[in-house]
C-alpha cells in the first residue's frame, strides 16, 4: 500500500490549489454579497483556466478532456473543496459522466462543446415529488410519430439559469416502474422549455437552483441519451462518480479548509491571558476535526482506488457521502464554536461555510437513503462490507495503484 | 539563446521550520517545494528565450537529498531539462560551498545568461549569485527589475533605494532577479503532463571535480555557533494627531531609512 503521489500530480495539485487562492478566492465575497458571479468574470476566468487545460480534467482524452483517474480527480477535486461551487464549475467546468453514453453524433452537439466549455449541462432530475426517490418521477415522454413529446416539472435544478441544455429523467413506459425510464437531451431553446423561479438557497449563493417545465417540448429521436428505459440505471451507475468527488471530495476540501482557518484562530486569539487553543476543550474540538478530516479523505481515496480498479464501488461511495457529508457538518459546526461570536458574524467567512455545508447531507441522496443502502447490503453480503478478510480478504494484488498509475 | 537559472528546493514555508539542535542548519527532510522567488527567474529566463526565437531553459540545483519535485514544477513551467546536484558530501554546505557546486554545474550547461533569485527564501543569505558569478569569471548584476537581451549584451533595470540604475553587461552574465520582476506563469496541464519526461541530469560532487575539503561541512567557512529567538514585538508607538502627526510620521520613516 503505497500513499505516495507522483510529481506531476504534486505539481497539479499544487496548481489547482494556487489557482483557486489567486484567481477565484477573492471572488467569494463579492459573489456571496450580490448572489451572482458577473458574467463578464465567470468569462474571465473560464479563459484562464482553460488555457491552462484545467477545465473537464476528469473527461477521458478520448473526448478532449484531461483524462484523470478516479483516484487523481478526486485529489483534484479535494482541492476544488477550497472554493465555492458556482466558481468550481466556471474554472473547472461540470461535464456530467453520464453524457459519456452520448453517440457520435451526439457527442459533436452536446458532449463536446461541454468539454470545451462552449456549451454546459445541468441534470435535470429532481422533481417536488420525486427527490431521493428518483424512479418516482411524473415527467413523460411520449412517443410521437417523428421522435418524443415531453411534458412535465423538475425543480432544484443547479446552474439551469446559465445551462444551454438539460440531460432530463423522463417517463417512457409507466408499466416498467424503474426500468421505464430514459433520459433525454434537451435544450433550453426548444419551444416549450421553460425557465421557472431561481428558488434561493440557505447557501451556495451564485448557483442558480431553477423550476423548470416541460410543455409538449418535441424532440427528434437523436435526443434519447443511451438506450430507451436505461435511464434510471444510468444515473446510478455515473452519478456514483459525481457523488464521490463533488460531495465525498469537496466536502474534505471545505473540511480541510475551515479546519486550518480553525486552527490558526485557536492559536492566535487569545483570552484569560492565554491562546484559546491552549484550552483543552478548545484542543478537543481541533482534534476530533483532524480525525474527522482525514477519516473521510482515506474512504473517498478507497473508493475512487475501487472505481480505477474497476470494481463496483457504490457501496463505498454511499459510505463517503454518508461520512465525508456529515464529518463537514461537524467540522464547520466545531470551527463556529471556536471563532464564537466572529463564526457567527458575517464579517468572516466562517457562517458561510456553516451554511454552505449542510447542503451535502442533503442533495446527491440524503443520508438516510445512503444508511438504507449500506444497511441492506450489510445484511444481503453480511462481513464482506466491513470485515477486511471477508470476501476473499484483502485485495493482494491491485491493478492500479492508489494514485491511479498503474502497477 | 540558452538561460541556465539556480532554483532552489526548499521546505515548504507553509509548514513551521525546524533546525538541527546539532548543527543549526534548517532541518530539510520533508517534503521540498521550488522557492517561490525562484518562480520569477524561471519566468524571466522563459520570456528572453522565447524572445530570441529559440534556445532554451536549464535549471541548476542542488539538493541534499535526490529531491526533484520541485523542479518539476519549474519543468512544468516550460524549462526544457535540470541539473540536480545531489549528494552526502554536500550537507553542510555554506554559501561558497553551494556557489562552488552550481558554479561547475553551470559550467556545463555553457549558458548564454545565467538568472537567479536575489536570495533564498530559507537562507536568505543572498550572497550565493555574486560569488557563482565570481567563480565563473562572469559580470554579475543584482537586483534587476527589468531585464532585456540585446544581442551579445543584456540590459538592467536595477533597483535602488532611489530608484533604478541603468545597467548594461556583456553576455555572459549572471543576473539576480526581484520578486515580481515578471508574473510567473501557471504550469499548464499539458506542461505538467510533459515535465514528468522531461530529463534531470542528477550528479555528484565527485562528477563536478570537487571533494569534501571544498564543499559540505569539511569545505564550509562558515560555522552557525548559535542560534536565540528573535524578540518579542514590542508594542507599538501611536501618534495621536495634535495638528502634527504628519511630521511625526514622516520623522519616524526617515528614521527607518523608509523615505
Amino acid at each position: 500500500m503505497d500513499f505516495t503521489v507522483r510529481e506531476e500530480m504534486a505539481v497539479l495539485l499544487e496548481t489547482v490549489r494556487r489557482f483557486i487562492a489567486t484567481e477565484l478566492a477573492p471572488l467569494e465575497q463579492d459573489v456571496e454579497e450580490t448572489g451572482e458571479l458577473a458574467p463578464a468574470t465567470a468569462r474571465a476566468i473560464f479563459e484562464k483556466s482553460s488555457a491552462l487545460g484545467l477545465y473537464a480534467m476528469n473527461v477521458p482524452e478520448r473526448f478532449g478532456g484531461g483524462g484523470l483517474s478516479a483516484v487523481e480527480t478526486v485529489m483534484v477535486e479535494e482541492q476544488f473543496g477550497h472554493t465555492t461551487d458556482i466558481l468550481v464549475r466556471r474554472a473547472f467546468g461540470n461535464v456530467y459522466e453520464v453524457l459519456f453514453a452520448a453517440d457520435a453524433v451526439q457527442a459533436e452537439r452536446w458532449l463536446l462543446p461541454c468539454v470545451r466549455g462552449e456549451r454546459t449541462a445541468s441534470i435535470a432530475i429532481t422533481e417536488p415529488n420525486a427527490g431521493s426517490d428518483a424512479a418516482g418521477i411524473t415527467t413523460r415522454a411520449e412517443r410521437t410519430g417523428s421522435g418524443w413529446r415531453i411534458n412535465g416539472a423538475k425543480h432544484f435544478i443547479s446552474d439551469a439559469a446559465f445551462s444551454d441544455f438539460f440531460v432530463v429523467s423522463a417517463v417512457t413506459d409507466p408499466a416498467k416502474k424503474s426500468r421505464g425510464i430514459s433520459l433525454f437531451l434537451v435544450d433550453k431553446a426548444a419551444p416549450g422549455v421553460t425557465l421557472g423561479r431561481d428558488q434561493p438557497m440557505m447557501g451556495l449563493r451564485g448557483t442558480s437552483h431553477h423550476e423548470l417545465f416541460f410543455d409538449d417540448v418535441e424532440v427528434g429521436p437523436e435526443h434519447l441519451l443511451g438506450v430507451e428505459g436505461t435511464g434510471y440505471a444510468q444515473v446510478l451507475a455515473t452519478l456514483g462518480r459525481v457523488r464521490l468527488a463533488q460531495v465525498g471530495a469537496r466536502s474534505v476540501g471545505k473540511a480541510s479548509h475551515v479546519l486550518d482557518l480553525m486552527v490558526r484562530y485557536a492559536a492566535d486569539r487569545r483570552q484569560f491571558g492565554q491562546a484559546i487553543g491552549e484550552f483543552q476543550m478548545v484542543q478537543q474540538l481541533i482534534a476530533d476535526s483532524v480525525v474527522d478530516v482525514n477519516a473521510a479523505r482515506l474512504m473517498v481515496l478507497r473508493a475512487a482506488w475501487e472505481l480505477d480498479a474497476g470494481r463496483d464501488a457504490r457501496d463505498w461511495i454511499a459510505m463517503v457521502k454518508v461520512h465525508a457529508a456529515e464529518a463537514l457538518g461537524r467540522v464547520v459546526d466545531r470551527a463556529v464554536q471556536v471563532f464564537g461570536g466572529m463564526g457567527y458574524c458575517k464579517d468572516l467567512s466562517i457562517e458561510r461555510y456553516y451554511r454552505d455545508a449542510r447542503v451535502a447531507r442533503i442533495y446527491d441522496g440524503a443520508s438516510e437513503i445512503h444508511r438504507m443502502v449500506v444497511a441492506r447490503h450489510a445484511l444481503e453480503s453480511g462481513a464482506a462490507l466491513f470485515d477486511s478478510m471477508a470476501s476473499g480478504g484483502w485485495v493482494l494484488e491491485p491493478t492500479v495503484a492508489l494514485d491511479g498509475g498503474p502497477r | 539563446m540558452n538561460v541556465v537559472v539556480c532554483v532552489k528546493q526548499i521546505p515548504d514555508p507553509a509548514a513551521p521550520p525546524a533546525l538541527d539542535p546539532g548543527t543549526h542548519n534548517l532541518v530539510r527532510s520533508g517534503k521540498l517545494i521550488l522557492d517561490d522567488s525562484d518562480a520569477y527567474g524561471v519566468e524571466m529566463a522563459l520570456q528572453l528565450v522565447d524572445a530570441a526565437g529559440g534556445g532554451e531553459v536549464t535549471l541548476v540545483s542542488m539538493a541534499p537529498n535526490g529531491e526533484t519535485s520541485g523542479l518539476r514544477t519549474a519543468l512544468a513551467m516550460g524549462a526544457a531539462k535540470a541539473i540536480l546536484v545531489s549528494d552526502e558530501t554536500l550537507a553542510g554546505s555554506d554559501a561558497l560551498g553551494t556557489a562552488k557546486v552550481l558554479a561547475a554545474a553551470i559550467r556545463r550547461a555553457e549558458p548564454d545568461l545565467v538568472i537567479a533569485a536575489t536570495e533564498s527564501t530559507d537562507g536568505y543569505t543572498g550572497t550565493t549569485p555574486v560569488q557563482v558569478a565570481e567563480l565563473l569569471g562572469l559580470p554579475s548584476v543584482t537586483f534587476a527589475k527589468k531585464v532585456e537581451v540585446d544581442g551579445q549584451t543584456v540590459k538592467v533595470e536595477r533597483q535602488t533605494e532611489a530608484g533604478y540604475d541603468e545597467v548594461t553587461s556583456p553576455l555572459p552574465a549572471v543576473v539576480t532577479v526581484t520578486a515580481g520582476v515578471v508574473e510567473p506563469r501557471y504550469p499548464s496541464f499539458k506542461g505538467i503532463m510533459a515535465a514528468k519526461s522531461k530529463p534531470v541530469d542528477t550528479l555528484t560532487a565527485a562528477d563536478l571535480g570537487l571533494d569534501g575539503s571544498q564543499v559540505g561541512v569539511g569545505g564550509a567557512r562558515q560555522e552557525i555557533v548559535s542560534v536565540v529567538e528573535a524578540e518579542a514585538r514590542s508594542a507599538g508607538e501611536v501618534v495621536v494627531d495634535e495638528g502634527d502627526a504628519h511630521e511625526r510620521v514622516i520623522q519616524f520613516l526617515e528614521q527607518l531609512k523608509i523615505l
